[in-house]
């Protein structure tokens, strides 16, 4: 027996030590952010200091940091860090600024984009080449590759790309498009180099290569992935030394690990935990308005909400102000109406009168038009997650009371979710949308008929002037132009009562006091180090 | 005997094929487009599309049925979707994370599980028989993830002693890699040494009632070698069936414990690889655990039949 039990302690621990052996630190902390940040965490931090390396917790496994294949918000934060676009949007994405380009222009048909480019930019030094100078090639390597390989589509208005030059070069689009420059902001769309791309094959995704303030040192599948400072990069040099972006799934766990000091920043916060970030000693919350807007989808196709006169008493019968306190109870959103956030330059506030207010009887009345005097029996999907729950217990109860409406309410896990969504399989939906400010990003993807199918349009909105007005602020080229074909295009779609705007959640993030610099921006970008940002680590 | 583990041993490949089939079909029969989960919410249905076609999803259920068995028996468990890699590579570099944390746990269980059993028995009726018994009962109820995060919150967070996410590295020295396994190990050990105790305590009072272990009492031989030696070793094989049972339920335990601390093993693979819809290694891992099941179960009925000859798998054949 007792050999036994030596032997199996023996066995334990190699493999304990094995195991061990291939994983990465837990590094420290210190994080910067970005843009826009309403409130300044750290009024007066002396001054910054170089070295420490910061530990970001991102709430999702990253697969890939190939930036044609990248999917999720939290894989662009590792790739804008490692990797330069040509343009980018300002901290407070009020406007797009020179990157890598130093200025460009449209021609008056807007197919043609002309690019010039610094001439000082050099890649970080990789396997297969030893940190050249970036010119023209490359970017019409990056975006031709983007617009034929991007998982997401992201390119694809992109025809081709001309050098001109060393240092400029022209883009033709198959059509106008006006959002393509707001799309070469996208971390899809960085610039890499073509033997690193080829070199490494499918492992280009673990090992990217570009022209940014830090480069990939380590990629632990499923754990975390490690960065450090590039000693050619173009811009003010980093003062930090290096980041890890670990990967933490449960949002409690990710508030403790904040707690104990084992990561520097907590991203995405809500419920109790922003309670407990802002109680606790040592840790600063941060929060920005977000570009987001939560909804409730009715189906448009189908069933009882294919009558407008239902769709209006439903939003009647919810007092919209007292559910949106009832979701949110540490205050981790603002209340919606429609259907862009406020921080969009398409918004327009003077819509926000159209919606139907708070009105039991009214309700009552608009569903005895409708032939539903006596109610009806309907579902809600939503997915496994605390305020989208929530707040269909709440949507619930109201339609219950006012209108007689049975609302059962199926909560599932997000993969059965967007396959039921966007089949237009559910009578009701709860979800969200976030994106960059220009409209282009919500109205297209939620309104346009040709994205019927997909999860961004699954109720079936379709409506030919709308189509048309969003057509037209495609080809526009003014942003002021395209603002008022926005406009116009987002009045028709409030008219219709096709959905419940209900929120903007805040982008609320969680950090410990020795992070200083860090600005958080409303598209939830992670920023170490740009013009604007120099994240630094006091202590 | 060697006939009967070979016996044994041939049982498992209707067993797996069976596995295989069944899981096939319930990965095909949830809801949840994998190229649409892989794409997330703001793909274009073209992108989406595209994907599905790339991804060999548009074929029907029984081609893709047809076309796995066959990748299986030529050796090849087929690519992740997600991560884009061989499911083979990705099981081998997950699971030594998952069989040490199992491991440890399993050893800390026999640790303390064990002895409090034996101790239990022999002192029946006693003060430490209730406490502890009283222990077993709420540690085999305990839910994992609530005492996980409670763990979390007084030795990380108030008294910030021990680590909270994350595995550790033996470059950070042993203390790190030392530290990061005490509390998920204790969190996964809980049940099972809860179990043990139970049952070690349950076999040993059956066992030490016996009249040859009166006898050897009787006899004038020390209390502590009846009970370690001769009762205990009679008292072993249910306790080794528990064992067994326990290592495979550890895997299952482990999916939560796994997801609690971040710890990067086959649990929080097969977790991911489900919201994920990554069809090829959600098989891949539940045929893999499958396999480990059954090869436990193996080892435990060779274990009964070393420790107990008398134990005839052969039975019930009529007159061997």
């Amino acid at each position: 027996m007792k050999r036994i039990i030596s032997l199996m302690l023996v066995i334990v621990l190699s493999l304990a030590l094995f195991a061990g052996c291939g994983e990465t630190n837990d590094v420290p902390k210190d994080k910067p952010s970005d843009n826009n940040s309403e409130q300044t965490a750290n009024e007066n931090p002396g001054e910054p200091k170089d070295g420490g390396t910061i530990t970001v917790a991102l709430s999702a496994t990253p697969k890939s940091i190939d930036p044609v294949k990248y999917t999720g918000v939290y894989e662009g934060n590792i790739i804008t860090n490692v990797a330069d676009t040509l343009i980018k949007y300002k901290q407070d994405l009020s406007e797009l600024v020179p990157n890598l380009a130093t200025e460009w222009n449209v021609s008056d048909d807007g197919l043609v984009y002309t690019f010039k480019l610094r001439d000082d930019v050099h890649f970080q030094q990789g396997k297969y080449q030893d940190g050249r100078l970036m010119k023209a090639d490359d970017i019409k390597y990056s975006l031709e590759r983007s617009a034929k390989e991007s998982a997401m589509n992201r390119l694809s208005m992109l025809d081709h790309v001309d050098v001109v030059s060393d240092f400029e070069v022209k883009c033709y689009l198959k059509e106008a498009n006006s959002a393509f420059l707001t799309v070469l902001t996208d971390s899809g769309n960085v610039i890499v180099p073509k033997e690193e791309v080829e070199g490494w094959k499918e492992a280009f995704g673990f090992n990217l290569v570009g022209t940014g303030p830090f480069k990939v040192v380590q990629w632990n599948n499923d754990d975390s992935v490690v960065l450090e400072r590039s000693d050619n990069y173009w811009g003010e040099k980093p003062h930090l030394d290096g980041a890890v972006f670990k990967f933490i799934s449960d949002r409690n766990m990710m508030t403790n690990a904040l707690r104990t000091g084992e990561i520097d920043v907590a991203t995405d916060l809500s419920g109790e935990s922003v309670e407990i970030v802002k109680s606790a000693e040592g840790l600063v919350l941060q929060e920005v308005p977000g570009l987001h807007v939560g909804y409730v989808y009715m189906n448009l196709m189908e069933g009882p909400t294919k009558d407008k006169r239902v769709r209006e008493a439903i939003i009647r019968s919810i007092d919209i102000d007292q559910m949106v306190k009832g979701i949110y109870k540490f205050d981790e959103a603002e209340r919606g109406y429609l259907a862009l956030p406020p921080g969009s330059w398409g918004y327009d506030e003077s819509l926000e009168s159209l919606i139907p207010s708070y009105d039991p009887e009214r309700a009552k009345e608009l569903m005895k038009e409708a032939g539903y005097e006596d109610g009806f029996t309907t579902q809600i999907y939503v997915a496994d997650k605390p305020a989208r729950v929530k707040m269909a217990t709440i949507l619930q109860s109201f339609l219950k009371q006012n209108i007689n409406v049975d609302v059962e309410i199926k909560k599932v896990e997000w993969g059965t979710f967007s396959d039921i969504a966007s089949k237009g399989k559910a009578p009701m939906y709860g979800m969200s949308w976030t994106w960059y400010p220009d409209p282009y990003f919500f109205l297209n993807y939620m309104f346009h008929s040709s994205q019927i199918g997909a999860l961004g349009n699954g109720q079936g909105f379709n409506n030919p002037e709308v189509d048309r007005l969003l057509g037209e602020a495609g080809k526009a080229t003014e942003t002021n132009e395209r603002a008022k074909y926005y406009k116009q295009a987002l009045k028709l779609i409030t008219e219709e009562y096709s959905r419940i705007n209900y929120s903007h959640e805040k982008v609320i993030y969680g950090l410990t006091d020795r992070v200083q610099g860090f600005n958080l921006r409303a598209d939830s970008q992670i920023t170490l180090t740009s013009s604007e940002v120099n994240v630094w680590l006091n202590k | 005997m060697l006939k009967t583990i070979l016996k044994r041993f041939l049982q498992i490949i209707p067993i797996l094929f069976i596995v295989v089939t069944i899981i096939f079909v319930i990965t095909r029969m949830i809801p949840g487009d994998p190229a649409a989960v892989m794409l997330g919410p703001q793909a274009p249905v073209e992108a989406v599309n595209d994907l599905r076609e790339e991804l060999g999803l548009n074929k029907s259920i029984s081609q893709q049925y047809f076309m796995y068995l066959k990748d299986i028996l030529k050796g090849d468990l087929g690519k992740s979707y997600y991560y884009n890699e061989s499911v083979v590579k990705l099981i081998t570099e997950k699971f030594p994370n998952t069989l040490s944390l199992s491991l440890v746990a399993i050893i800390i269980a026999l640790i303390i599980g064990v002895p409090v059993g034996i101790i239990s028995a022999t002192k029946q009726y006693s003060f430490f028989d209730y406490i502890s018994m009283i222990a077993a009962l709420v540690g085999v109820s305990m839910p994992i993830f609530w005492l996980g995060l409670m763990m979390v919150l007084v030795f990380s967070v108030k008294l910030a002693w021990l680590p909270s996410i994350g595995m550790g590295s033996i470059d950070n020295g042993l203390w790190d890699l030392v530290s990061h396994y005490i509390l998920p190990s204790i969190c996964l050990a809980t049940i099972p040494a809860a179990t043990f105790a139970r049952i070690t305590r349950s076999s040993m009072l059956e066992i030490i009632k016996q009249d040859y272990i009166k006898a050897l009492r009787s006899k004038g031989l020390k209390e502590k070698i009846v009970v370690w030696k001769h009762a205990l070793k009679n008292a072993l094989p249910p306790i080794i069936t528990v064992i067994g049972l326990q290592m495979s339920s550890l895997l299952a335990g482990a999916i939560l414990t796994e997801t609690i601390f971040s710890w990067p093993g086959m649990g929080k693979l097969i977790v991911d690889a489900i919201s994920n819809r990554d069809y090829a290694l959600i098989q891949s891992t539940v045929l893999f655990v499958a396999l480990i099941y059954v090869v436990i179960n193996l080892i435990v009925d060779i274990a009964y039949l070393y420790l107990n000859p008398k134990v005839s798998y052969e039975a019930g054949k009529g007159g061997e």
